[in-house]
C-alpha cells in the first residue's frame, strides 16, 4: 500500500471520529466565535473593523483552535489506546503524521469558515477581492497544522503538555501567521499582488514543513 | 550509554584549561582594542563601541543554534548519547548569549533610538527565537525517558533552527529602524573602517572561543550526568 493512500485512510478515520465524536471541532469554532465577540467588545467596533486588526484576531484565534483541535484529536488516540496499533502497522508513523494533517486541515477549513462569516458579518467587513481572500484562507489552513501537529508529537504524554504546547508551536508559527494575517488584509483592502504574495509564502511554509514533518516526525513517535 | 562516548568525554579535560586561557587572554586584547584602539565613530561617538560586545553575541546565538541543529541531526542518525550532550550544552549556551545579545541590544537602543525597545522585526524575531530555545529547554526538562527525551528535543532542534536565518534576514525583508548588515553583505566588501573591522573580528574570535570554552565544561559535565543518570 503507498504512503498517500495510507495517508488518505488516516485521514477518513480521523474524520468519521471527528464526525461520531465531535468535541474537537465544537471546540474550536466555539472558541474562534467567543474570540470574534469579544474581539469588538475590547477594542471597540471602530478598531475591530480595520483591515489589519480584523486579520490578526483572526489568525490568532485560528492558531488556538488548531491547538485545540490537534490536541483532542491526539487525546482521543490515547484515551482509546490506539495509538500503539495505528505506529505499529507498516508506514504507520508517516500515515499518522500526514493523516492528522490532512484532515486537522479539513476541520480546520470548516472552523475557518464558520469563524470567516462571523467576522464579515458582525465586523460589517467589506471585501475588496473574494477570491484572493479565499486562496490565502485555503494556503493559511493548510500552513498551520503541520507544525502544531509536530509539536502535539512531541509532548505526547508528558506533564504540563497543555501548557508546553502553545509554547513550542506560537513561537514556530510566528511567520505563517504574519504572512495570513498580510495576505488577508491585503486581499480585505483590495492589494491583489500583495495577498498573492503572502499566499505563495504561506504555500511554501506548508510545503517545507509538511517534508520536514514527514522526514523527522516519524523518529518523534514512540 | 557507548564506550566511545565516555572516552571522549574524559578527552575534553585535557583541551579545556588550553581554551580557557586562550579565551581570556583574546577577550583581553579585544576589549582593549574595543576600548581604546578602534577609532571613535562620526555619528554615534563612543556609544558604538558596544558594537564589539552585541554583534560577538549575536554571532555566538546563531552558531549556537546551528551546532544544536547539526547535534540534533546527529543524534537522529546516529543515536550516540555525543550528540544529544553537545545539543543540551549548545541550546544553554546559547539561550545564555542571546538573553544578553537582547540586553546589549537594549543597551544601545536607547541613546541612539531613544527607547529601550522598539517593535522593530530583528528585535522581536531574536525574542522569538530566545523564547523557541526555551521551549527546546522546557521540552527537556519535561521529559524523563532518555532517549525519548534526546529524539523528542532533537526533532524541535531541527524545526527552530529555521528560525536563524529568519532573525538575520528579518532587516531585509521589512522595513526596520535596525541597521542592515555591514560585515555579510549580499555583493560588496565590509562597510567598516579598516580599524573598527580588525577590532570586531578579534572580538569575533574571542568570544568563540569563550563559547567553546564553556561548550567543553558542559559537554563534559552532560556526559557525566548521562553515566550517573542513566546507567545506573
Amino acid at each position: 500500500m503507498i504512503t498517500s493512500h495510507r495517508i488518505a485512510l488516516v485521514a477518513g478515520r480521523e474524520l468519521r471520529a471527528e464526525r461520531r465524536q465531535p468535541d474537537g471541532v465544537v471546540a474550536a469554532v466555539t472558541f474562534i466565535a467567543v474570540l470574534v465577540l469579544l474581539e469588538s467588545l475590547v477594542v471597540g467596533p471602530q478598531i475591530a473593523r480595520e483591515a489589519d486588526v480584523a486579520a490578526a484576531l483572526f489568525w490568532l484565534a485560528l492558531a488556538f483552535a488548531t491547538i485545540l483541535a490537534t490536541m483532542r484529536s491526539f487525546d482521543r488516540e490515547l484515551e482509546d489506546d490506539a495509538l500503539e496499533g495505528l505506529v505499529a502497522l507498516p508506514g504507520g508513523r508517516d500515515a499518522l503524521f500526514g493523516g492528522k494533517v490532512l484532515s486537522l486541515a479539513i476541520v480546520l477549513l470548516l472552523v475557518a469558515t464558520v469563524g470567516g462569516i462571523l467576522s464579515i458579518v458582525l465586523l460589517d467587513l467589506r471585501i475588496a477581492l473574494p477570491m484572493h481572500l479565499l486562496v490565502v484562507v485555503l494556503l493559511g489552513v493548510l500552513a498551520l497544522p503541520p507544525i502544531v501537529v509536530v509539536d502535539v508529537v512531541l509532548a505526547l504524554r508528558l506533564r504540563a503538555r497543555a501548557a508546553l504546547v502553545p509554547i513550542l508551536a506560537l513561537p514556530v508559527l510566528v511567520p505563517q501567521l504574519v504572512a495570513a494575517t498580510r495576505g488577508t488584509s491585503a486581499a480585505l483592502q483590495g492589494d491583489a499582488v500583495g495577498a498573492l504574495s503572502w499566499a505563495g509564502l504561506l504555500f511554501a511554509f506548508a510545503v517545507v514543513y509538511t517534508v520536514i514533518g514527514l522526514t523527522i516526525v516519524p523518529a518523534a513517535i514512540e | 550509554m557507548t564506550e566511545t562516548t565516555i572516552s571522549r568525554g574524559n578527552a575534553l579535560p585535557r583541551i579545556r584549561p588550553w581554551l580557557g586561557i586562550a579565551a581570556a587572554a583574546s577577550f583581553v586584547v579585544a576589549s582593549v582594542m574595543a576600548l581604546f584602539w578602534a577609532p571613535t565613530d562620526a555619528v554615534q561617538g563612543n556609544v558604538y563601541r558596544i558594537l564589539y560586545v552585541h554583534v560577538p553575541l549575536a554571532w555566538l546565538a546563531y552558531l549556537a543554534f546551528v551546532v544544536v541543529f547539526l547535534a540534533s541531526v546527529g543524534w537522529l542518525w546516529t543515536k550516540n548519547p555525543l550528540f544529544d550532550a553537545i545539543a543540551v550544552s549548545s541550546a544553554e549556551i546559547g539561550v545564555l548569549f542571546t538573553g544578553l545579545f537582547l540586553v546589549a541590544g537594549s543597551i544601545w537602543a536607547k541613546p541612539t533610538w531613544g527607547v529601550w525597545w522598539t517593535w522593530e522585526p530583528r528585535l522581536v524575531t531574536t525574542a522569538i527565537m530566545f523564547v523557541m530555545y526555551v521551549g527546546y529547554l522546557l521540552l527537556r526538562g519535561l521529559s524523563t525517558d532518555f532517549s525519548r527525551r534526546a529524539t523528542r528535543a532533537a526533532v524541535f532542534g531541527i524545526i527552530a533552527v529555521i528560525d536563524v536565518p529568519i532573525v538575520h534576514l528579518s532587516v531585509l525583508w521589512a522595513n526596520s529602524l535596525h541597521q542592515l548588515p555591514t560585515v555579510l553583505r549580499a555583493g560588496g566588501s565590509p562597510a567598516l573602517d579598516s580599524a573598527m573591522l580588525l577590532t570586531l573580528m578579534v572580538s569575533l574570535g574571542a568570544y568563540t572561543l569563550i563559547y567553546a570554552y564553556f561548550m567543553t565544561s558542559r559537554v563534559s559535565l552532560e556526559l557525566a550526568r548521562q553515566v550517573r543518570l542513566w546507567t545506573t
